[in-house]
């Protein structure tokens, strides 16, 4: 089944121009603010990180259960994943705003903390860009060497490549595992050095999981609007609300674990996180993190009949897009910049993040058929139906 | 049991389910199919769509409400106790039990909701229309009453496909 994806005029030119809008906004941040810049840096990167994260995670996932439904569709977050190097360089270029955001930076603020000093070995800046080189190294690895494998398997055929894929897929799964919960640990919760959460590593995994599976269902949708991926039916829409209700759960049981067993010990140094969002817009921030992305997802893709209609899909996912950033608004902004701020600088980085990485997923989408044409799964795929 | 009933048996399921649009294109239909393992045609042909999953949800939202509620009297209302600082409605704390006696309430009452909705209660003397029915074999049940034309054209059209067995 050959379908080839071509990037349309108007969606490069789009892209290209929210990159532009990206660009001055960030140059006109740094002249500004630059470390309410910098933080709008770490948390349109994060997202997008995660995202491409997920969506590696996605495919994994897939390979390793021997998922039949999804195979027709495993370009797409394969495509995602090609954001890996556009991240990795960019989290680099965050060297320079170190200070701006990372408390535990400042030699003055080390030399007269105990608990710092104890920690010091661990968070240094030359680690931590040698953890950095480290992760995005192994996951661009992983992804491409998969990716290879996945267009092989388009021009030579048989079985051999599924299971030398699945045999990634398990590398995959564990390297990510562990590296994506330093890297969460590293990136975020290094924001505020003397808070400790053993739970925090699985929550941003879990909303990685959780947003990759939404992004990955909203291009499948606007490619299926563009004519592509004619196969698209009820049952595959279903699969793909099971993802993000799951993940749903599992985000919401995370997160409810991890502040229920702080509130509940209540203990100074863990509680230290949330007693200082504990008013004003931080905690609306807090409510509204659980309703976005747990309450309304759980509520409205429970029953058969919403979980399979695409009208009711897309404000779902259009719902946790935000939510993924309002999550990531509630950790990074009171520990950088300290107050509320939201306007135009905000909007013109995350619509500037947003273009490059649509540009980078069409332009990979561009790369390969469509649809793989040798995958042993794929007439199960293209006639899923339950 | 007692009553009067005829069973249309068949071997496999492509000419189960060619008897069953024969039938529905007549406008008969039997009143109970066995199969070995669920066929589609077949449950959406019965159009008996099963309601136990609205109840689940409403035992499910009542529990919920009822356990916090009960909690909440308990600790608050009825006995209330300092526990390292916290207040008395230690909301958080209630959810993690809340969810499990949830599941609890569901699975209990959604058993007792099935068992009385198909009748069946422990010391129960089985209802085996044909032997053959728990095993491989697909079995039609007619047990109401047909007037004898119908019978003859329901007859016919198993036939053509399976066994008739009255």
């Amino acid at each position: 089944m050959e379908d080839r994806f071509t990037i349309p005029q108007k969606f490069r030119l789009a892209a290209y121009l929210l990159i532009g809008i990206g660009v001055v906004s960030f140059t006109l941040g740094f002249f500004i603010d630059s470390q309410r810049t910098w933080a709008n840096f770490l948390l349109n990167n994060y997202y997008f990180v995660s995202l491409a994260i997920g969506a590696a995670f996605f495919i994994a996932i897939q390979y390793v259960a021997q998922a039949g439904w999804s195979a027709a569709f495993k370009r797409v977050p394969e495509a995602m994943t090609a954001y890996l190097p556009v991240g990795g360089v960019l989290f680099l270029l965050m060297y320079f705003g170190m200070h701006s955001l990372y408390h535990w930076t400042h030699e003055e603020a080390v030399q007269t903390d105990r608990l710092l000093q104890h920690k010091s070995p661990y968070l240094n800046e030359t680690f931590f860009f040698i953890r950095m080189i480290l992760f995005f190294g192994a996951w661009i690895i992983l992804t491409s060497v998969m990716r290879k494998i996945s267009v092989k398997e388009d021009i030579e055929g048989g079985t051999r490549y599924f299971y030398k894929s699945e045999m990634y897929s398990r590398i995959l799964i564990f390297v990510v595992a562990l590296t994506f919960s330093l890297f969460a640990v590293d990136a975020l919760m290094s924001l505020e050095p003397h808070w400790f959460s053993t739970l925090f590593a699985g929550r941003s995994f879990m909303a990685a999981v959780l947003h990759a599976s939404t992004i990955i269902a909203f291009i499948v949708f606007m490619l299926h609007r563009m004519g592509h991926f004619k196969m698209l039916n009820h049952s595959h829409l279903h699969d793909f609300t099971r993802y993000i209700f799951m993940a749903s759960i599992v985000w919401g049981y995370f997160n409810f674990a991890e502040f229920m067993l702080i509130w509940y010990a209540n203990i100074p140094e863990e509680t230290a996180f949330f007693a200082h969002r504990w008013d004003g817009v931080w905690q609306v921030l807090f409510y509204a993190n659980i309703v976005i992305n747990w309450g309304i997802p759980f509520i409205v893709l429970m029953p058969r009949k919403t979980s399979r209609s695409k009208p009711v899909l897309i404000p779902v996912i259009i719902l946790l897009m935000i939510g993924q950033y309002t999550e990531l608004y509630y950790i990074i902004w009171p520990a950088t910049v300290h107050k509320a701020s939201f306007g135009l600088l905000e909007i013109g980085c995350f619509l500037g993040f947003t273009g490059l990485f649509s540009l980078v997923t069409a332009t990979a989408l561009t790369k390969a058929s469509l649809v793989p044409k040798n995958h042993p799964y794929l007439e199960e795929s293209v006639a899923h139906h339950f | 049991m007692n009553k009067k009933y005829f069973t249309g048996v068949f071997s496999d399921e492509d000419s189960l389910v060619a008897a069953f649009g024969k039938l529905k294109e007549k406008g008969l239909k039997p009143d109970e199919v066995y199969t070995p393992y669920p066929v589609h045609e077949i449950l959406d042909g019965m159009g008996n769509k099963t309601r136990i999953s609205h109840a689940a949800f409403f035992f499910g939202l009542f529990s919920t409400i009822g356990l916090i509620g009960f909690m909440y009297y308990v600790s608050v209302i009825d006995w209330p106790l300092h526990f390292g600082g916290k207040p008395f409605n230690a909301f958080p704390s209630f959810i993690v039990v809340n969810i499990v006696a949830t599941i609890l309430v569901i699975t209990i009452l959604t058993l007792f909701t099935f068992s009385v909705r198909a009748k069946i209660f422990p010391g129960k003397e089985p209802e085996i229309f044909h032997p053959q029915a728990t095993d491989d074999k697909f079995v039609m049940l007619f047990s109401s009453e047909f007037s004898k034309e119908k019978e003859d054209m329901i007859v016919q059209i198993v036939k053509e496909h399976g066994a008739i067995e009255k």
